[in-house]
């Protein structure tokens, strides 16, 4: 009896440390993703977390999304098409996590302060607007940039949401909150 | 009943008849996202045996894209091959690899390589539901060339087509 007993407690101990230790494993991993890209890269696996954080946002209204992930050089990394929405769209997001991702900030900040009457806080013009002009931006709301120690490793751009511009950009946000804690 | 109303039903009827098939079509014709997807996990798990990290590209049956991923360390080209790969294999309904075997110069088919944005280059795979094409699915980037590209596009296009099987068979 005795022997069964103490059996059960190092069954259960060892349980306990076999998970925990999984646990860490996973953490490590999750930890070392983005760390196995060189230059500050967003990786496959954190554009899919970001993709599926900006779904899920969506999904509270029934929106189908297009969603578009770029790398820190702009490039594609991931972009999946809602069921139903137009062919134009991919390229619409694309652009949107492009535009975010260069000019590290969200498009509808950069759409305020490229403005053709935008002013700084003394009201002097900023005269900005060619940078609409650009290859590859677009002025529309919804594109926020993926931000690491300052600097933007990439960027997501949602298209297609119920709430049009401004909800896009609420469900980007959310994709991008989705791996903020493994930027440190 | 009023003559009016008779005919107010026919119309009502044709217009139930007109509609009908066209939803039907619209149901076959459009590659989910759930199912792109699915390929694109059939891939990766092709890859993770293999030790790659390809790109790859899931359109639909008019060519438009549904899916894009570019590996961690993909080469510039990767991305863009993928897709004209899924491309070839959409527009001429079989794999690239025998597409690119068939237009070999001095082939009858040879002028076939001209058409843009065809690419003879094995890694494009066509999502057949028993005979019907109803997109493909193009890799880039696996290590075993050509033939480990195309390897892993069928994995791909296997899942997309057991996804859609599975949706016809519930209907």
């Amino acid at each position: 009896m005795q022997k069964l007993m103490a059996g059960l407690v190092v069954g259960v101990i060892s349980i306990f440390a076999v998970s925990a230790g999984f646990a860490l494993m996973q953490q490590m991993t999750r930890q070392f993703t983005l760390q196995s890209l060189s230059g500050n890269d967003i990786s496959v696996e954190q554009a899919l977390l970001v993709a599926q954080g900006a779904i899920d946002a969506c999904k509270k209204d029934n929106s189908v999304i297009t969603v578009a992930v770029v790398d820190h050089v702009g490039g594609v990394r991931f972009i999946v098409r809602g069921d139903g929405a137009s062919p134009e769209m991919v390229d619409n997001a694309r652009r949107k996590a492009y535009t975010a991702r260069t000019f590290r900030q969200p498009t509808s900040t950069w759409m305020e302060h490229t403005a053709i009457d935008a002013v700084d806080e003394k009201g002097k013009p900023i005269d900005l607007n060619g940078q609409q002009m650009l290859e590859n931006t677009i002025a529309q709301k919804g594109g926020i940039p993926i931000i690491w120690h300052n600097d933007a490793i990439g960027g997501v751009g949602v298209t297609g949401s119920k709430g049009g511009g401004e909800a896009d950009e609420a469900c980007a946000k959310a994709g991008a909150d989705a791996i903020s804690d493994q930027l440190f | 009943m009023s003559h009016r109303s008779l005919m107010l039903k026919a119309a009502a009827a044709a217009a139930v008849l007109m509609i009908a098939p066209q939803a039907a079509q619209a149901q076959s014709s459009g590659l989910t996202s759930e199912q792109a997807l699915a390929a694109m996990r059939a891939v990766q798990a092709y890859a993770k045996n293999d030790g790659s990290d390809p790109s790859l590209a899931v359109i639909d049956r008019d060519g438009n894209t549904v899916l894009l991923l570019q590996g961690n360390n993909a080469a510039p080209h990767n991305l863009g091959l993928a897709q004209r790969k899924a491309f070839t294999a959409n527009q001429f309904k079989m794999r690239s690899i025998d597409w690119r075997d068939r237009t070999k110069p001095g082939q009858p088919q040879a002028s076939e390589r001209e058409t843009p944005n065809a690419i003879p280059l094995g890694g494009g795979v066509p999502i057949m539901v028993g005979n019907e094409v109803i997109g493909a699915v193009g890799v880039s980037g696996t290590k075993g060339g050509q033939e480990g590209d195309t390897a892993g596009a069928q994995a791909g296009a296997d899942a997309a087509a057991a996804l859609v099987k599975r949706l016809q068979a519930q209907n």
